[in-house]
């Protein structure tokens, strides 16, 4: 009976171990399977050490696929002073071949750390030193791949795309706004140690690098170079200070091109002053706008009805009092007696003061800021300026009477570019942007696109066809002469604004601008360049801006394959203005007769003969009088 | 009265587990012994040699009636606790691992705690037969051979050897339970351990921070955590099948002395999930036919004394597995027949002599 009792009890322990052996077995299935990847993860992080390999930064692209922004492969040092058994002998290679001090060196060899570089002499080497390390042959001693950025094009765009540091991290523009996405994570080789840090003679793992996300810009290359030249161009003739250009597609918003002067190489950036590097002037520059801002005092007049541009009438004498203050045209003693239209083309200051006052302050301000003005655009830019706009209750006569000729206020480029669009495309008003897509890195497929955004409409389709008209109209016959290109109808607006210094308007010295836009019955293009100070020459913005803006706008006929107009209207000719003619037909003719149906050109003979077989430039195209007309004749 | 053979599967269980354990102690242990004594197979050469040693005491004291221990237990008990007194005295007892709690000979060590982890089971094993009557008192029952096991237990504490004390203390509880102690007493016992710790607690709550420190072994990843930890990493990535013999990268210096209490850990990762199930069976073999020993033994004391040795290896062998997955903190106990060690292998040995011994007069 008492060992009934005791084996009772000896079956409890057992159960009770049974138990156990179970729990344990469950906690060791809990630990291999159930938190298997978290404790492998951690237990292979703890086992390898990894040899980084640098991912390739995104790359920018330009509309077309055109690179823009790319990457270099280098290779970097990388030192696993575990590995190292002769510190001293390793130490002193090294120093040898990249030129640092043996201490140093020595330094970075004993470092008691799983992996150690040499900075910065041991980053992105030449391929010669590399070689040189390789040969060496040292345990312990590693090159490891990196990529440098790359410009291409080195100053061009220099300001908007921005520029990288030595660890490729964006220090500014897209490089730094679009940082993260451009970034890539850094893959590795790893390979296994004990605890040690020694090398385990296990097989080694190859983490691929994750590139960073291409991005694509609206940026059309060929324009931008046009761009960047005709600028280069006005650097040397006029020596200004400051220099500046946007083009925009008015119908979408897309910035087209976009340049500064003074510019900067992204790759050298530490020469340059950071006033030089940070200043993208077409979204930071803030000045009086001058004329081109009459364009947005126009579309107000118009879309408000009180002006009809054929049939009303104004009569300068030169200059306009209000509130005391006379403000005075630029034509010394007026331009007499205008329609509406003739106000335009002359940019005649008290004609717009008088569209100004007619509107009133509370009408006026409300159409710019509609327009846009006083707040920013929201370009996908850094560095964006939002100009000063008069305090609405602190607007007398005087103030609006200043601003509707522009004067007073202060803007930026891209406000002026961007409300230029709307007032020409139908009368909406884009909010303009440069990136047009995100990419994947290896196939380069989209990943988010950006579509043009509305913010609001401004004028309507009938006002904004008015103010084409009007403006082409200052192209053709008035103070935008300078920019009228032959068959394409260009529409545009002059500026001349003083510059403000310490509270008063600085004497002689001016930044003139052109705003124009082609063709002028359905804008492509939209175009502002401005000048700061130039120097040795007249400062006005037709004779300076305007032909700059002229060869921009030839280059974008082609670039952007706009096609010849009809409808064009007449220009008027001056005194000043070299004439064009149309070519006629010569073929068939003989030299005689050719030469006086070519009496407005030059003639060139060419062949022997009679009979004229063939002409250049053929008939129907239009030239300048006296330019010259090629012609062969044959028997 | 000797008449029968003795438990041939037992037996060969026995061989299997101790050669494994030899596969497995040179296996982890390679890169230290390395490392440390210039020789890979140091460690594989010691442990083969007690396992000659103790295969041979097997079989040797598989021979020996069991009477014997009957009567010369209270001898053995007197010499292991002069031993123990002995040990503890600088000069003649050397520390290792921080406790002075070994005998050098050569460079071989001897445990005395060991021994006396076998002797007092005997000497138990022979007080609850002389005491059956007086088991239902506490007083004349339980009492005095708990004064025996405490005072043997200080010894131990001196040392300091937790693990040790705490599978002697714990042997004799379950020796008490089966020897027909009232339920009651180990109710009181348990609460009385409850109100300790509790007090414990209350007195310096840091103490409960560190107990319940097991539990979440990384936020002291590089102190209390460390082993636990390292142990993990062994056993999680082992997955099913583990990394295949000899190809542990825990051993590589991660886990420290890897061939000792969490030689486990290695087995996991080289023989995964699977390995286990085997090598948790081999144990359940041993343990199942020990307990089914004591439970066909004729005589109360060989009953006694096969229930005791078995409940300690049982003890023993949870105790360390619960501390190698993480079920319980770290108490420095080995793994009977696995773990890398002269002495527990001698005595793990010895003890199944006795078992063996047992089985030739069963019913």
């Amino acid at each position: 009976m008492f060992f009934k009792k005791i084996h009772k009890r000896i079956k409890v322990i057992i159960l009770i171990i049974l138990f156990l052996f179970v729990l344990i077995i469950g906690k060791v299935f809990y630990i291999q399977v159930i938190s298997y990847d978290k404790l492998n993860n951690l237990a292979e992080s703890l086992w390898s050490r990894n040899l980084p390999i640098e991912a390739n930064r995104g790359i920018i692209y330009d509309r077309n696929g055109l690179i823009l922004a790319d990457n270099l492969t280098t290779t970097s040092l990388v030192l696993i002073p575990n590995q190292i058994k002769d510190k001293e002998g390793t130490a002193k290679a090294l120093s040898e071949i990249l030129h640092v001090s043996y201490e140093d060196m020595l330094g970075h060899v004993m470092k008691i750390s799983s992996i150690e570089r040499v900075h910065p002499e041991g980053r992105r080497l030449d391929f010669e030193i590399a070689d040189k390390i390789i040969n060496l042959n040292l345990p312990g001693v590693y090159l490891v791949k990196e990529s440098k950025r790359y410009y291409p094009f080195d100053t061009m765009l220099s300001h908007t795309i921005g520029f990288v540091g030595i660890d490729n991290q964006g220090l500014s523009g897209l490089e730094l706004m679009y940082n993260d996405y451009l970034t890539g994570s850094y893959g590795a080789i790893k390979y296994f140690s004990d605890a040690k840090g020694t090398r385990l003679d296990l097989s080694e793992v190859y983490e691929q690098p994750q590139n960073g996300v291409n991005i694509t810009l609206t940026i059309n290359s060929e324009l931008q170079k046009s761009l960047e030249r005709e600028l280069d161009n006005a650097v040397i003739k006029y020596k200004p200070d400051r220099a500046l250009g946007i083009a925009m597609n008015p119908n979408s918003g897309e910035i087209l091109a976009i340049a500064s002067r003074p510019n900067f190489s992204p790759s050298n950036y530490q020469d340059y002053s950071t006033e030089e590097i940070n200043r993208n002037l077409p979204i930071w520059a803030t000045y009086e706008p001058g004329s081109t801002f009459k364009i947005i005092t126009l579309s107000a007049a118009l879309e408000e009805k009180i002006v009809d541009l054929d049939n009303d009438t104004f009569t300068d004498t030169g200059g306009i009092t209000v509130e005391g203050a006379t403000l005075h045209c630029w034509k010394h003693g007026g331009h007499g007696l205008q329609t509406y239209l003739q106000v335009v083309e002359n940019s005649c200051n008290p004609g717009f003061v008088n569209l100004g006052l007619k509107l009133g302050k509370e009408t006026l301000f409300e159409y710019i800021k509609n327009f846009g003005f006083g707040s920013k655009t929201g370009i996908d830019l850094n560095g964006e300026a939002s100009g000063i706009m008069f305090d609405i209750n602190k607007i007398g006569d005087l103030e609006l009477a200043t601003t509707a000729f522009g004067q007073g206020v202060s803007v930026t480029p891209i406000q002026q570019i961007t409300a230029v669009s709307a007032a020409i495309n139908g009368g909406i008003l884009y909010k303009p942007y440069i990136v047009k897509s995100l990419n994947e890195p290896e196939t380069n497929s989209v990943i988010m696109q950006k579509e043009k955004q509305i913010v609001r409409k401004v004028i309507s389709e009938e006002t904004s066809e008015k103010v084409r008209y009007a403006l082409e109209s200052v192209v053709t016959n008035g103070t935008g002469r300078p920019a009228f290109i032959d068959g394409y109808r260009v529409g545009g607006k002059t500026g001349t604004a003083q510059k403000v210094s310490d509270g008063h308007y600085m004497v002689g010295n001016y930044i003139v601008s052109f705003m124009g836009f082609l063709p002028a019955d359905d804008p492509q293009i939209v175009l502002y360049i401005a000048v700061d100070n130039a120097k040795g020459v007249t400062q006005y913005g037709g004779t300076i801006a305007a032909p700059i803006a002229r060869n921009v706008l030839l280059d974008a006929i082609s670039i952007l394959g706009i096609e010849k107009r009809d409808g064009a209207s007449e220009k008027k000719y001056n005194y000043l203005d070299k004439k064009y003619y149309e070519i006629p037909n010569v073929i068939g003719l003989n030299s005689k007769e050719a030469i006086k149906l070519l009496k407005n050109f030059k003639v060139e003979f060419s062949g022997t003969g009679n009979i004229i077989t063939y002409q250049s430039p053929s008939a129907g195209e239009r030239i300048y009088e006296g330019e010259k007309v090629r012609l062969l004749l044959t028997d | 009265m000797k008449n029968k053979k003795f438990d041939i599967v037992l037996f060969l269980t026995i061989i299997i587990i101790c050669l494994f354990g030899i596969i497995m102690i040179t296996s982890a242990s390679y890169i230290w012994a390395e490392y440390k004594f210039n020789d890979p197979f140091k460690f594989t050469k010691n442990q083969s040699f007690f396992f000659l040693i103790g295969l041979f005491l097997m079989c040797y004291i598989s021979k020996i009636n069991y009477h014997f221990y009957y009567k010369n237990s209270n001898k053995l008990l007197l010499g292991c606790i002069i031993l123990l007194i002995l040990v503890l005295i600088p000069g003649i007892g050397s520390i290792r691992n921080g406790s002075r709690s070994w005998f050098g000979i050569g460079s071989f060590g001897i445990q005395p705690s060991e021994f006396t982890k076998l002797a007092l089971i005997i000497f138990t094993a022979k007080y609850l037969e002389n005491n059956e009557r007086d088991m239902k008192s506490i007083k004349k029952g339980a009492l005095p051979i708990l004064i025996i096991t405490m005072l043997i237990f200080g010894l131990i504490m001196l040392q300091p050897d937790f693990g040790t004390g705490t599978i002697i203390v714990m042997s004799i509880i379950g020796l008490l339970f089966i020897g027909g102690t009232k339920l009651s007493f180990f109710v009181k016992i348990g609460f009385m351990g409850l109100i300790g710790i509790t007090s414990l607690i209350i007195m310096a709550p840091y103490r409960l921070a560190r107990i319940l420190s097991f539990l979440d072994p990384w936020k002291d990843p590089l102190g209390s955590g460390f082993q636990i930890i390292q142990s993990l990493y062994a056993i999680g990535p082992g997955g099913l099948f583990g990394f295949g013999f000899g190809n542990s990268r825990q051993k590589h210096f991660y886990l420290p002395e890897p061939q000792t209490d969490f030689i486990f850990s290695i087995i996991s990762e080289e023989f995964g999930f699977l390995g286990i199930i085997i090598i948790s069976t081999l144990f359940l073999i041993i343990i199942i036919r020990g307990f089914k020993i004591a439970i066909n033994s004729k005589e109360l004391f060989s009953k006694y004394l096969a229930f005791g040795i078995m409940f300690q290896l049982s003890f023993q062998t949870i105790l360390n597995l619960m501390v190698v997955v993480g079920l319980i903190p770290v108490t420095g106990v080995t793994l009977p027949f696995l773990s890398y060690g002269g002495s527990s292998l001698l005595i793990t040995m010895i003890s199944m002599g006795i078992i063996l011994n047992i089985s030739r007069y069963q019913k």
